[in-house]
């Protein structure tokens, strides 16, 4: 029998991922996305990994809905989207969603990865720290370089030269 | 001077008295004692000292004063108890009332006001009552084309997180509601709820001061919560750990601020920010948009609003004690308990009391929490103190403080501390001792 605890965070993530694409309100859409990642954050919980549920929370739920949430607050509704009634097409991607689903769940189980038990203990985030800045040096440093490139892209893409121009005060 | 009550009779005051006496009497056998029957056998009680808290015993040990303090000792080692009174809620909601108060006094002093004054024969003390009382009683009144949901719920949300914020706090060792591993990590995560709350709630208020307001909330909040992270990164760094009991243990032999203090004062900087106090209180810039985010919420919803910023303000304080003011630790300045009340119990004449179960509290945990409460309060005392002197700043320089200045400082403080490591000065395996 399935943990309860898990049936309840899956239904949540996935109820709040359906209403966040669903609902009519915008802003309720994206509070019901951070229900999604507030879930995915529950079930990081349950799997013990309690590092990557704490960035998930503080990273996705604290940062990036918040941002979300702002641009649609900004956002007038009916000037971008135009609502098209059709449900032909929505039953068909309904359709189109549970067969992919399907057939990546038949794949996940027939790959006999319900049979995989092991002893080890749950990975210590110091590790992966530590392993971070001897071994794989090369890859943090990349992640950094692209990290720092795409922050200068924005701020380059995001300056305003009109105002420049005229001298006043951009900061 | 007015009356109050000029058909007054001291006999009538008695007989009501004996009223009030005779129902609550009659209610206690006739439902009272009933209930409180049905709850103890109902629920699974626990045992103290060998026995089994049966009604009888309980009852028994109600009845008998020196029998009861085994159940107090019980009581205390539940979760409830530190959920609800002690390193939790109740603890950090009273210091929490007493600094609204302070403030109020503190900042009618410095601008040579007298601030409140009549309610209380003392220097206005029961002024917070009466405030809440007229909180309470007052109408919530909600705009009429505000999304309703959402603005009933936010305050409670908000001091929901705030309590939340709360239990991660350490206040003596051992006494924390949530002893988490990643306590610090909880701890951002958090404070990452706030700009959620203040922003739906400014939003659902459908009205635009609140709606200014809460995006200037946002903005302030999510800039400073980057410095804010930085500026706690050179302490984690000394320490190797984020669990915050052991961070404030490994400061018996100095406090962090004596080697970090860049940080101290970065983080100090950003956590004015984030508790929205001026000189950085332009959410709630009055002489500009009403009361910012708050503008729309009446009754007990601004009080509840208030109550949960209040326990953040504790919250905050109580982490900058954590972290870099040595948490509890301190002079032993408590006496010990007294050998004699344990042995021989207490001589009144010829009368002796022995009492088991004391002493309630451990020496080093009464003292402890006294430093702790100490430190606690003084760095309030600091985060109050700019509100008498400094004007309220521009958003731009607000922004540029943060994104420039503070980041660039809490860099330098990360840098200190890497130095101290690898020089051998401190961290494992320093020089000097922890």
């Amino acid at each position: 029998m399935a943990d309860p605890v898990f049936v309840a965070l899956a239904v949540v993530t996935i109820g709040s991922a359906i209403a966040a694409l669903e609902l009519r309100s915008l802003v309720y859409g994206s509070i019901a996305l951070m229900g999604t990642l507030g879930g995915i954050a529950g079930l990081f919980l349950l799997l013990d990994a309690t590092f990557v549920a704490l960035f998930q929370l503080a990273v996705y739920v604290g940062s990036i809905a918040v941002l979300i949430l702002f641009t649609v607050m900004l956002v007038k509704r009916e000037l971008i989207f135009k609502k098209i009634e059709d449900n032909r097409r929505k039953f068909a991607g309904v359709g189109l969603m549970l067969v992919t689903m399907v057939a990546l769940g038949a794949i996940f189980i027939d790959s006999g990865i319900k049979d995989i038990t092991t002893d080890e203990p749950q990975v210590d985030f110091r590790e992966i720290g530590s392993d971070f800045v001897t071994y794989y040096w090369p890859a943090l440093i990349l992640m950094g370089l692209i990290l720092a490139g795409s922050v200068t892209g924005a701020l380059v893409l995001a300056r305003r030269e009109d105002i420049e121009e005229n001298g006043q005060r951009t900061s | 001077m007015s009356v109050i009550a000029p058909d007054f009779r001291l006999s009538g005051f008695i007989r009501s008295i004996f009223d009030n006496a005779f129902w609550a009497l009659l209610l206690a056998n006739l439902v009272g004692i009933p209930a409180i029957m049905m709850v103890l056998f109902y629920i699974e009680m626990p045992v103290i000292d060998g026995e089994l808290l049966t009604p009888f015993l309980a009852f028994t040990w109600l009845a008998d004063p020196s029998r009861t303090l085994p159940i107090v000792h019980a009581f205390m080692a539940t979760d409830l108890f530190r959920v609800m009174a002690f390193p939790g809620f109740g603890f950090a909601a009273l210091i929490a009332a007493a600094t609204i108060f302070v403030e109020r006094k503190l900042l009618a002093k410095l601008q040579l006001r007298v601030g409140p004054f009549y309610c209380g024969k003392i220097e206005g003390i029961l002024q917070l009552m009466g405030d809440g009382l007229k909180l309470i009683s007052k109408e919530i009144i909600i705009p009429a084309k505000a999304d309703k949901p959402i603005f009933w719920v936010a305050p409670v949300i908000f001091v929901a997180t705030a309590a939340a914020f709360v239990a991660l706090i350490p206040v003596a060792p051992g006494w924390v509601v949530a002893d988490v591993d990643l306590g610090l990590l909880a701890v951002f995560a958090v404070i990452g709820f706030f700009p959620i709350i203040t922003i739906l709630s400014a939003w659902s208020a459908n009205s635009k001061f609140p709606f200014i307001g809460g995006i200037r909330a946002l903005f302030q909040m999510v800039s400073f919560e980057i410095p804010l992270i930085l500026s706690l990164l050179g302490v984690v760094i000394l320490t190797g750990t984020l669990n915050l009991s052991e961070i404030a243990a490994s400061q018996s032999a100095f406090p962090w601020i004596i080697f970090l203090p860049i940080g101290a004062i970065v983080f100090f900087t950003t956590m004015l920010a984030e508790l929205e106090r001026i000189p950085f209180d332009l959410p709630e810039a009055e002489s500009e948009i009403v009361a910012g985010w708050l503008t729309e919420f009446s009754g007990m919803m601004y009080g509840l609003v208030q109550l949960g910023t209040y326990l953040k303000l504790y919250a905050f304080a109580a982490l900058f004690v954590v972290l870099f003011l040595g948490g509890w630790h301190g002079p032993m300045v408590v006496p010990p308990f007294p050998e004699e009340i344990l042995t021989e119990g207490i001589v009144m004449g010829p009368v002796t009391a022995k009492i088991p179960g004391l002493p309630l509290f451990t020496q080093e945990m009464l003292n402890g929490t006294l430093w702790f409460v100490l430190k606690t309060v003084g760095v309030i005392f600091f985060i109050l103190l700019p509100r008498g002197v400094f004007p309220r700043i521009r958003i731009d320089m607000l922004l540029n403080l943060g994104w420039s200045k503070l980041i660039g400082l809490a860099f330098v403080n990360i840098f200190i501390a890497l130095g101290l490591l690898y020089a051998g000065v401190l961290g494992p395996g320093g020089m000097l001792p922890q």
